[in-house]
Formats: structure tokens, C-alpha cells, sequence
């Protein structure tokens, strides 16, 4: 099929199992939310399907067999956004925004036509004014975007994102979700952690949920997924749902 | 007047943040070495006057010896380790991610202290042909230790390789002391003149010695630049722009310690070259590598060309280079680290 599709992935630390036969494929132009209770694996998840960790099973993307592919071409079909990102030095934000380039560049020193990719990746995220800023200086919303921004310079079709709402503040969590979805709807496949259900439901076609210990417990459209005894079985929380207008909301019951 | 000139550069020297740009100073970083080295060639005890180039090419004056044979290896040899010491810092404070890492921090000093200590003790202190053998392979033995202590589960990380370097520095240092007291006590002077670092022993030969292994490592560190400025973003985040993060960092590290090793062979320890360099680099161009790298060496071959300088002509008799780089070094530091603390973090 096209688009990402992960076949059989297990993945151990040692005797700890941590990912337990994943499977499931997204099409792309798709969003796929992983959520789970913390520590359960999303991470890992994430790792194993861009192979910074060595999991049993398959990967793959367009039908090649990611473990078949060098670093280089791998990072040419999947870009990958961290969940942390601490700077260590000032760089410009439009350098590190260019070092998408990388595999494309392989030793070489990035061309003018290179920062123009990197400046136009960095308007289409809204964070073009601070290109000639030093990234140590930014924000943690405005660090997200450029992050995103280098991964899209990547120009990968696939696109992996841990916690990207993380450490954000209410409008700097939508207007991640919303650059999210257009990015997908320029036909790339993004796969993220996410830990609000609500947020999880508006934005994305898919949803993972996950157990502890890497079971799967759902795997499908959002409204599937995140029934009350879903969300019972994972958080062990009791749940109230109400509709508007064909959007659902997901409210813990207090006090029960 | 002077007065109020110096005022106003002081004051622009104040007033301007670290990494305002290269354009501006590419032509600066290009000709300040070249500068420095007329001037250097030009001063000294014995005054050679550029008034008469040409009679200094075609006689057999005792100016041409002093020129050709004492002064020009001389500089070269200071300008070639400056500008390793350089770019090899600023390579590893990059790639380790550790502003405050240096060749020195990887077991190279004590190794090759060691190693010239050894043959110095074997073979006699007047010796020096077999002093820099001796000090280049005990430098790369002590990296590769380093490098072999500090890997764990198959993986390199920048603190365990800073704590081994640390860890070998300390064993080398011991073999070294237990040495210096089984030894008669003038070749325990010996080793601490060479220890200190010294340029007034260099001649055509050193230079021969350590050129070729400079100019790999400063070529090789160039070509990396760009892999190096990926590199600090983090491991993770390396492998994912598809970078084979140990291996690419490995190789740096070997680039950097061949280029040290080579010059600290010939020269001794001099130090805190390659800690200030980088910095100074730093507080003029930035921290982005691709012009982080080659300004530092040209920074480097100017700082130690000056305390060359420094030492030759400052007092009635000649002090050595590594004793004024270290007394000039240590306040610098704290001042370019007093400037630039936010700027690290």
C-alpha cells in the first residue's frame, strides 16, 4: 500500500517488553495519534517505526522495507520532531531549519537555494520573522514550529512527531494540530504522540491506544477508539461523552 | 585624541554581541595572520631590517641563518599549531556538545607528556628525534584508550567520553610522576621544560614532522563541517537527518587527535590554546561551525603568534610560549566566559 504501514513490530529493553506485535497502516494525507497512559511505549513506538531503535518485524514506506534502507535514504522518507530539544548553541533559527537538508546535502555546505527552502519551510509553520534569530532565544511553541519546519525541508512522506503539543500553551497546542493538518493534507502521512483525547479526536483520522507494556488496544477511526470502556481499560478513568454539531468531547466524571 | 580613539573602540567592543556576522571579518581573518607573521619575522633581539629583502636572499649573512633557519620555522611551526589547536577545539566543543572540552580533555597532553618522558629517560633528553615518536604514539594510545573506556553498550556518549578522558589523563599522569622520580634530576628538568611547551627548539625538521598530519586533520575537520554542526543538534536528532552519528563522530575525534598529537609532538604541551582559541573565535563569528571552523584557524595561528612574540621580546631572556599562554589564558577564559554565559545555555 502507500503511505506507512508497520508489520508485526515488537521491541524489548533487555527482558522488558515494550512494544508487542504493532500493527497498522495509514494512508497518506492521514494523522494517526498514538495516546497512552505515560511510559506506556508511544516513544518507543515512534522510535521503532523511524529505526533509531532496532525493532523485531516491518516497516514499511511505499513498500520498501525501512530496514533495508541506509540512514541517508531512510531520512529522505521520514522526518522525525523530538519531544525535547534543549540548544546547546545560538545558532540562527533559518541554520538549523536548513539542516533538514542533510541528507540531501550529504558533506556539502548548504546552497543559497537550500535557505530558500528552509525560509519558505519556515513561513509555511509561521515562524518566517524569526529566521535570523538566535533559536536559544525562542519560545517553546516557536522552537516546536521551527523543528517542523526543518523536518518539512526534509521533504519526507512521512512525518514522526513526539508530543507536539507538549509543554504548550492552549493556542500554541491548536495552532500546532491546525499546521499539522495542512502539512497532511499536502499528501504527508503524520504520526504523533498526543495526550489530550479531545485534541486527539478533532484533528486526526486515526488513533492508536495504547496499553502499558506496548499492547494495542484500539486501532482505528476516533470515535471507535475512544469509547468509555476504552478509556476505562488504559487510564482507568470513567469518562462522559457529549456530541456537537458531529464533534465528540470526552470529560472525566468527577467524583464517581 | 588617542585617548578618545580608544574610548570609542573600547566602547564598540562592548556594545557588540557574540557572532555579528563573518562578511565583515573574512578579510580581518584572512590578513591578521599574514600581518602578524611580517611582524614577528621583523622583531626579535637580533634585528633583521626588511629594508633589505633582497640582500637577505642572496648573502650569507648571519641575518639569512637567523631569517631562513631560526625565525621562519619558528613561526611556522607557532601558526601550524594555532591553527590545529584551533579548529580541533572548536570541532570537539561542537560535536561533544561541551563548551568547555579540548584535545587535551581526550588524554592526548598526558599521553604524549608521558611518552616524551619515557624516551627522555630511555634514550637521553637530547634526543629529540626519538622524543617526538615517542609522544605522538603515546598521545594516539592515550585517545584510543580513552575512546575504548568510554564506550558503552556500543554507543559513545559525550559525558562518558569526557570522564574517561579525564580517567586516563590521571593514569598517564601517574606513569608520568613515577618517571620523573626514577630518573637523574636533569632529565626531570628535561621533561618539565618539555611539559611547559616551548617554539625556541624548532627548526625545517619539526616542521617536516608535524605539517603533514596538521594539514590532514585541519583538511579533514573542514570537510566534516557541516556533518560536525548536525552533530550538536543531539544524537537522536543526527540519526534522524541521516547521519551515522558514531562512526561520523568518531572520525572527528580521530581528525582532531591526529592534528593535536602531531604539533604537541614537536612542541610540547602549550595550553589553554586550544580552550581560548575556539572562544575567542566564538565571541567574534558565532557558534555556527561552517564559519566557526575556518576562522578558528586563523585565530589560532594569529594567538600564537602573538604570544610567541610575547615571549621572545617581552624580557631580557626568553620565556617559554606555554608559560604565557597559560598566565594569559586563564583570565581571558573567565572573561569570555563571563560575556558569553547566556549565549552557551
Amino acid at each position: 500500500m502507500n503511505g506507512v504501514e508497520a508489520v508485526d513490530l515488537c521491541f524489548s529493553y533487555g527482558e522488558m517488553m515494550i512494544i508487542r506485535q504493532a500493527s497498522f497502516g495509514l494512508q497518506p494525507g492521514e494523522i494517526l495519534s498514538i495516546l497512552g497512559s505515560n511510559g506506556c511505549g508511544k516513544t518507543t513506538l515512534l522510535k521503532c517505526l523511524n529505526m533509531l531503535l532496532k525493532p523485531e518485524g516491518k516497516v514499511l514506506v511505499d513498500n520498501m522495507d525501512l530496514k533495508s534502507l541506509s540512514g541517508r535514504d531512510l531520512a529522505m522518507l521520514m522526518g522525525y520532531v523530538p519531544q525535547m530539544h534543549s540548544p546547546d548553541f545560538p545558532y540562527r533559527v533559518v541554520d538549523v531549519a536548513v539542516s533538514g537538508r542533510t541528507p540531501q546535502l550529504g558533506f556539502s555546505i548548504p546552497s543559497k537555494r537550500d535557505y530558500e527552502l528552509a525560509r519558505k519551510a519556515l513561513d509555511r509553520v509561521g515562524v518566517g520573522h524569526l529566521a535570523d534569530k538566535f533559536y536559544t532565544q525562542l519560545s517553546g511553541g516557536e522552537l516546536k514550529l521551527v523543528l517542523i519546519a526543518r523536518a518539512l525541508v526534509q521533504e519526507p512522506k512521512v512525518l514522526l512527531l513526539d508530543e507536539p503539543t507538549s509543554h504548550l500553551d492552549f493556542k500554541n497546542r491548536v495552532l500546532v494540530l491546525k499546521i499539522l493538518r495542512e502539512i497532511a493534507d499536502d499528501g504527508i502521512a503524520v504520526i504523533m504522540s498526543e495526550h489530550d483525547p479531545n485534541l486527539a479526536s478533532l484533528f486526526s483520522d486515526k488513533v492508536l491506544l495504547m496499553m502499558n507494556k506496548g499492547e494495542i488496544v484500539r486501532y482505528g477511526s476516533a470515535k471507535d477508539v475512544l469509547s468509555p470502556e476504552n478509556i476505562m481499560k488504559v487510564y482507568g478513568l470513567e469518562i462522559e461523552v457529549f456530541e456537537k454539531e458531529g464533534a465528540r468531547y470526552i470529560f472525566p466524571r468527577l467524583g464517581a | 585624541m588617542v585617548f578618545k580613539e580608544i574610548m570609542v573602540s573600547v566602547n564598540y567592543i562592548r556594545c557588540w554581541r557574540p557572532g555579528m556576522g563573518f562578511q565583515k571579518y573574512k578579510v580581518a581573518l584572512i590578513f591578521s595572520p599574514l600581518i602578524l607573521l611580517i611582524l614577528y619575522l621583523s622583531m626579535g633581539k637580533y634585528s633583521v631590517s626588511f629594508g633589505s629583502l633582497e640582500q637577505l636572499l642572496y648573502s650569507d649573512s648571519i641575518d639569512k641563518t637567523i631569517f631562513f633557519n631560526i625565525r621562519l620555522p619558528r613561526a611556522v611551526e607557532a601558526m601550524i599549531f594555532g591553527a590545529c589547536m584551533g579548529i580541533s577545539g572548536a570541532s570537539l566543543q561542537t560535536t561533544l556538545r561541551n563548551p568547555l572540552v579540548s584535545p587535551y580533555f581526550l588524554g592526548i597532553s598526558s599521553g604524549a607528556a608521558f611518552g616524551a618522558a619515557l624516551s627522555m629517560a630511555l634514550f637521553g633528553y637530547r634526543n629529540f628525534f626519538l622524543v617526538q615518536p615517542s609522544a605522538i604514539i603515546f598521545a594516539l594510545l592515550a585517545v584510543f584508550l580513552t575512546l575504548s573506556l568510554s564506550k558503552f553498550r556500543g554507543q559513545f556518549s559525550p559525558v562518558s567520553l569526557v570522564l574517561s578522558g579525564m580517567i586516563i589523563s590521571a593514569l598517564f599522569a601517574g606513569f608520568l610522576s613515577l618517571v620523573q622520580i626514577l630518573v637523574e634530576p636533569e632529565k626531570t628538568q628535561a621533561i618539565v621544560a618539555w611539559m611547559i611547551g616551548r617554539l625556541y627548539t624548532i627548526t625545517w625538521s619539526d616542521v617536516r614532522v608535524s605539517a603533514p598530519l596538521a594539514l590532514l586533520g585541519i583538511i579533514g575537520l573542514l570537510h566534516f563541517r557541516w556533518r560536525i554542526f548536525v552533530l550538536s543538534m543531539g544524537d537522536e536528532e543526527a540519526r534522524s537527518l541521516g547521519i551515522n552519528v558514531e562512526r561520523e563522530r568518531l572520525m572527528i575525534i580521530l581528525l582532531a587527535s591526529i592534528a593535536t598529537a602531531s604539533v604537541v609532538s614537536v612542541t610540547g604541551i602549550i595550553g589553554w590554546v586550544c580552550l581560548i582559541a575556539p572562544h575567542i573565535t566564538r565571541f567574534l563569528v558565532g557558534s555556527d561551525p561552517k564559519v566557526l571552523l575556518p576562522a578558528s584557524i586563523s585565530v589560532g595561528a594569529c594567538f600564537m603568534l602573538l604570544a610567541d612574540m610575547i615571549s621572545r621580546t617581552a624580557w631580557s631572556f626568553e620565556i617559554p610560549v606555554g608559560v604565557i599562554t597559560t598566565i594569559i589564558g586563564a583570565p581571558l577564559f573567565l572573561y569570555l566566559m563571563r560575556r558569553a554565559q547566556n549565549e552557551w545555555r
